[in-house]
């Protein structure tokens, strides 16, 4: 057989208008896990023990049960619960975020803890208060420590995002989908799916690269 | 006799099952130097985190300047009144020495940052580092480290320093610079309380020496009672063996 560019060629602004989507989703999801894994990591350091049970299982469940699963319980079974119909957009978006927050919120965790002890003393010790130590002296540095996690949790969202592609929302995956279905060009197209994704991780990686030179870690 | 600067009353501190002070009773007037010394483990750092509530005893009071620190609003304007040095610096790794320095002024007492600045210029040449302060930390030895510390806390306008050996994570050629500059801050009339490992400092400085082991305060009295003269036998045992 032989590699038909065309069908690529008359595609094409269909499968950059899917990455736009997928790259959509991403930035949403990964800017409410951010905000997700924010509360649950400053959750975790209260001193009131049920508040950082609920946070452990959150965690726990999230991170320990596969994202098509979750995609499938918001998209199929909450609805059947409420007696609502759930927009895909609002099912991807959702299950991605609440997915992401748990990683990102380890992330922070373990950000937090890499800070010496000493340092919280130190900004107590000044009259600081808890509030603004974390902010003036833990984060700064904590922040730092996270720029290459973070960065991975990214990537490995932008590609976890094709998973939505099962409840028929029309991100890159599922547009390549819908093209074949039409073309039968299954080679080229999953190619050029491949290709798009690949230039996306890479983006990202190099941005990340950037940011640690940057910030000089 | 005026009120003390820091007052505890049988301050018992335990982590679990391990009690690591058992009941200490000490009072530093305004002025004083007091040093305390005993062997490691035997609760000397404790004490000194009790002063200002990074360790919060198990029972008993800490009474700092007339203010009870079991009271929560009162820790943190104690904290701005008692500044801290510690063994391993713990200087913001992020900020350059003028930055760290000016802070917690900033921040905790609303000065203006041009105000700060002027003061924290006058205290890193207080301790000669008027030359350091766009550097960062990790720039500076250990020596320097500690010296500018020392700056941020007195940065604040403390009434009293604790210094938790201060000298112990330094290499020995830079202990006496940070000595000297305690030494300055002694004579200036600081109130100070210092655990440290270094008894000549303690004979030197100290207007009063604290004997402590196994969590108690066993011995105290001015330099010469304590090291020339020691009445407890755990005492002479621990001179004997660092002396």
């Amino acid at each position: 057989m032989s590699f038909d560019w065309l069908i690529i060629w008359n595609n094409i602004g269909l499968l950059l208008h899917g990455a736009l989507i997928t790259i959509e989703i991403t930035i949403l999801s990964v800017g409410f896990g951010f905000c997700i894994g924010l509360f649950v990591s400053m959750a975790n350091l209260s001193h009131f023990k049920p508040l950082r049970i609920l946070m452990k299982c959150y965690v726990e469940i999230f991170r320990g049960t596969p994202l098509l699963v979750q995609i499938f319980m918001i998209y199929f079974a909450l609805p059947v619960l409420i007696g609502h119909r759930i927009d895909p957009f609002i099912a991807a978006v959702a299950a991605c975020s609440i997915n992401s927050g748990a990683y990102v919120s380890e992330i922070f965790r373990a950000g937090i803890q890499s800070i010496d002890k000493g340092q919280m003393e130190a900004g107590r010790s000044l009259g600081l208060s808890w509030g603004q130590t974390m902010r003036y002296i833990i984060w700064p540095q904590a922040f730092k420590a996270i720029i290459p996690p973070l960065g991975n949790e990214f990537i490995a969202m932008l590609k976890d995002t094709s998973l939505v592609s099962v409840i028929g929302f029309e991100e890159l995956t599922r547009t390549g989908q819908l093209i074949i279905a039409r073309t039968y060009g299954a080679f080229e197209i999953w190619s050029a799916v491949s290709v798009i994704y690949l230039a996306m991780t890479l983006s990202i990686s190099r941005f990340v690269a950037y940011l640690e030179r940057r910030y000089k870690i | 006799m005026d009120t003390p600067m820091i007052q505890m009353v049988d301050v018992v501190k335990s982590f679990g099952s391990n009690t690591v002070l058992k009941g200490v009773n000490l009072s530093v007037a305004q002025g004083e130097v007091v040093v305390i010394i005993g062997p490691s483990g035997s609760g000397k750092s404790t004490i000194l985190r009790c002063m200002n509530y990074l360790e919060q005893p198990t029972s008993g009071d800490v009474i700092v300047d007339g203010m009870n620190l079991n009271r929560k609003e009162n820790i943190n304007k104690v904290r701005t009144e008692v500044g801290m040095v510690f063994q391993r610096f713990n200087l913001f790794p992020h900020m350059t020495v003028l930055e760290n320095i000016i802070l917690a002024p900033k921040k905790v007492r609303g000065i203006s940052a041009d105000e700060a600045k002027e003061r924290a210029m006058e205290l890193l040449k207080k301790v000669g580092l008027a030359d350091k302060a766009d550097a960062y930390p990790e720039q500076l030895s250990g020596g320097q480290q500690q010296r500018v510390a020392i700056a941020r806390a007195l940065a604040m306008r403390p009434k009293a320093l604790l210094f938790d050996e201060p000298t112990s994570a330094l290499d020995p050629e830079m202990v006496h610079e940070v000595l000297d500059v305690m030494k300055k801050l002694a004579d200036e009339g600081m109130t100070m309380v210092v655990v440290t490992h270094e008894m000549g400092f303690a004979k030197e400085v100290a207007t009063r020496v604290l004997f402590v082991d196994e969590g108690k305060i066993l011995e105290e009295g001015t330099p010469y009672d304590v090291f020339d003269a020691p009445k407890n036998d755990r005492t002479k045992l621990f001179l004997s063996k660092i002396l």
